[in-house]
């Protein structure tokens, strides 16, 4: 196959991004732009952007992949995916924006006035982030490979590259138009093979289509959760994704970006429809691939099948010029959830680890410094690591960000009494134990008893672990609760247009909103 | 609230955030707000968590088609996107029309400005 087409689509992508990242460069002006875009992105924009961050190389490719190998089981996926988002608006989403902070760490010293807080929630931030980075970079170089032949290190370098030329310009208002484009991109990228596909059945086999779909082979397919323990590892599923979304650095910090609460709700809203919209599209790809590439299943390829069917359905031009389609589809996938990634872990680096003066000037030479930084590491870090499943590396990642943000953003929004000691007890042994069953699969350790099923999705067993240590720290060191806790919870839980006194914090370090307790008044 | 927490602060009654936050109107707003969010998030956990039990232990149920290939299983799962969204739905109008104007209430009544 030739693959001139495809590199013409991959390049034509970054280039396109980096144009649009560009055109928002013009609004880019303040410390408070390059982190939140000032808090002044409009619903539908916004819902685009949080949706073309979200759906990940996992989304694009490792759905997809799963359901063709292993069946309806991996339908949990998307599902928690998409409710996670609910939780997330209906429990954190206001009050942490409530709060001013602009990360999860300022979160942590905020609610917990602890530095040490800080520094744990930081190092999380670095090690989620990084976590998650990884598979998008090896889908990078997965999809290079695939399409062009070139080996995997030249597409992990190549969206390094681009990630950089996006973020270092514009911070997260250049970000914003990016992600937004990258939605739409990857839906329609998906959407446009899948009819032709579509077509090309039903016209080889009459108007038969629906029947030639449902003549696939399904036995062992349709019969949800096969396989020893599947009650516990769809369970921990389930946990992992619906609690983990809340506890990603890239995703919260999204929620900063609305004008106000009820324009939250809205952008969540939107986010929903966009997001349950396009999940449609990989459980297709997953029930084509059954059919029409189920080889792949044998080999081991079954990340690749979204990039593989239309080349194996449609010759000549239509088929290059759809292969390039999913191509450029997949690289928007791979850069945008890369960006916002890099932008939140920069965010955290230069924030709590590099500062070095105070200024306008300086915190934005700093945030250029953690990009590079942040981008490197993770590029060192996808060549050492062993290949996991592009969409399994995803959930591990979501199972650690479960089992350390999750409880700390419930229990610190809803329950006066965290204190800070309760706080860090919680991040550091959630953190330990998910992190080190990552670890241990990530190098491949394979055991067959339980402890081997629990380290392969450990968020059923780490999640209530941290729970149970935040509230067990807490209550021991009862007589320690931070000093301004009543204060805080009235700035998280009270309506935002109220004018009163929310308490010494401040991240945008301005003299605007030192706001008096004018409430005396009524 | 703890009896113990409420007496932590009676140190700070002066301040009209701690006034605020106990005073009746802010206690039924977040009443109401909870009345109406656990209940639900427990109904809907409950849901995906019931899904789960049927796919494990009621094979041949999941496993009898509908349509062609669609069987219940596949059809009760893509039900859950459309109960996400349903719910989110619900919510967002809940919070539009029975929370947020007596947030705003509340705010007027406490000499908010804007």
């Amino acid at each position: 196959m030739n693959p001139a087409a495809t590199i013409a689509a991959i390049v034509a992508v970054s280039i396109a991004s980096l144009a649009v990242g560009a055109f928002g460069l013009r609004f880019s002006r303040t410390v408070s732009d390059f982190y939140v875009a000032s808090r002044g992105v409009g619903p539908v924009l916004n819902a685009s952007a949080i949706s073309g961050e979200y759906l990940s190389a996992a989304s694009f490719l490792g759905v997809a992949g799963l359901i063709l190998a292993r069946g309806v089981d991996m339908l949990w996926l998307p599902v928690g995916w998409t409710a996670g988002y609910l939780l997330l608006l209906v429990f954190v989403a206001a009050p942490l924006r409530r709060s001013g902070a602009y990360t999860l760490p300022d979160f942590a010293a905020l609610r917990t006035e602890s530095q040490t807080a800080r520094r744990v929630a930081s190092a999380l931030v670095v090690a989620i982030g990084l976590l998650y980075l990884i598979p998008q970079f090896q889908g990078a170089g997965l999809t290079l490979r695939t399409l062009t032949g070139a080996p995997s290190w030249v597409g992990q370098v190549a969206v390094a590259v681009v990630v950089c030329l996006a973020v270092l310009p514009g911070g997260m208002r250049s970000v914003t138009l990016v992600q937004a484009f990258h939605y739409w991109l990857k839906l329609l990228a998906l959407l446009t093979p899948v009819f032709f596909l579509l077509v090309a059945l039903a016209s080889r086999d009459g108007a038969d289509a629906v029947g030639t779909l449902g003549a696939v082979d399904v036995t062992d397919w349709v019969e949800p959760l096969g396989g020893d323990h599947a009650l516990y590892l769809t369970y921990s599923l389930v946990l992992a994704t619906f609690l983990g979304a809340m506890g990603l650095p890239h995703v919260v910090v999204r929620f900063y970006t609305n004008p106000d609460g009820r324009a939250a709700r809205r952008t969540t809203l939107v986010v929903l429809a966009l997001l349950s919209g396009f999940y449609l599209l990989p459980i297709l790809y997953g029930v084509l691939g059954r059919l029409l590439a189920f080889d792949l299943v044998a080999s081991g390829r079954t990340d690749s099948v979204v990039l593989e069917l239309p080349s194996r359905v449609f010759d000549g031009v239509l088929g290059q010029a759809l292969t390039a389609l999913v191509g450029a589809g997949a690289f928007a996938a791979f850069l945008s959830t890369s960006t916002g990634l890099v932008v939140s872990v920069a965010g955290v680096l230069s924030q709590d680890l590099l500062r070095s003066g105070p200024g306008h000037r300086h915190g934005i030479r700093t945030f250029r410094l953690a990009t590079v930084i942040a981008v490197a590491v993770g590029v060192v870090l996808t060549f050492l690591s062993v290949n996991v499943p592009v969409a399994h590396a995803v959930e591990l990642a979501f199972a650690v960000a479960a089992s350390t943000f999750c409880p700390l953003l419930v229990l610190g929004i809803w329950w006066r009494g965290l204190t800070a000691v309760g706080a860090v007890a919680g991040l550091v042994v959630g953190g330990g134990l998910s992190g080190s069953a990552v670890l241990a699969t990530t190098f491949g350790v394979d055991r067959g008893d339980w402890l081997g099923v629990i380290i392969s999705q450990p968020a059923a067993v780490t999640v209530p672990t941290t729970f149970a240590t935040m509230v067990l720290g807490s209550l021991l060191t009862r007589g320690r609760r931070p000093e301004h806790v009543a204060q805080t919870m009235v700035r998280l839980h009270a309506p935002e247009h109220l004018v009163l006194n929310r308490g010494p914090f401040h991240p945008e370090r301005t003299t605007v909103h030192r706001t008096e307790p004018t409430a005396r008044r009524g | 609230m703890s009896k113990e927490a409420v007496s932590n602060e009676a140190l700070e009654i002066e301040d009209p955030n701690i006034a605020l936050q106990n005073s009746d109107d802010f206690i039924e707003l977040r009443t109401k707000f909870r009345k109406f969010v656990f209940p639900m998030t427990a109904a809907f956990l409950a849901w995906y968590f019931f899904y789960v039990l049927l796919a494990v232990f009621a094979h041949d149920f999941m496993g009898t088609r509908v349509i062609g290939n669609i069987t219940w299983g596949l059809f009760l799962g893509l039900m859950q996107f459309v109960t996400t969204f349903a719910i989110t739905i619900i919510y967002v109008r809940w919070a539009g029309r029975e929370f947020d104007p007596r947030a705003e209430a509340l705010a007027q009544k406490m000499g908010a400005v804007k």
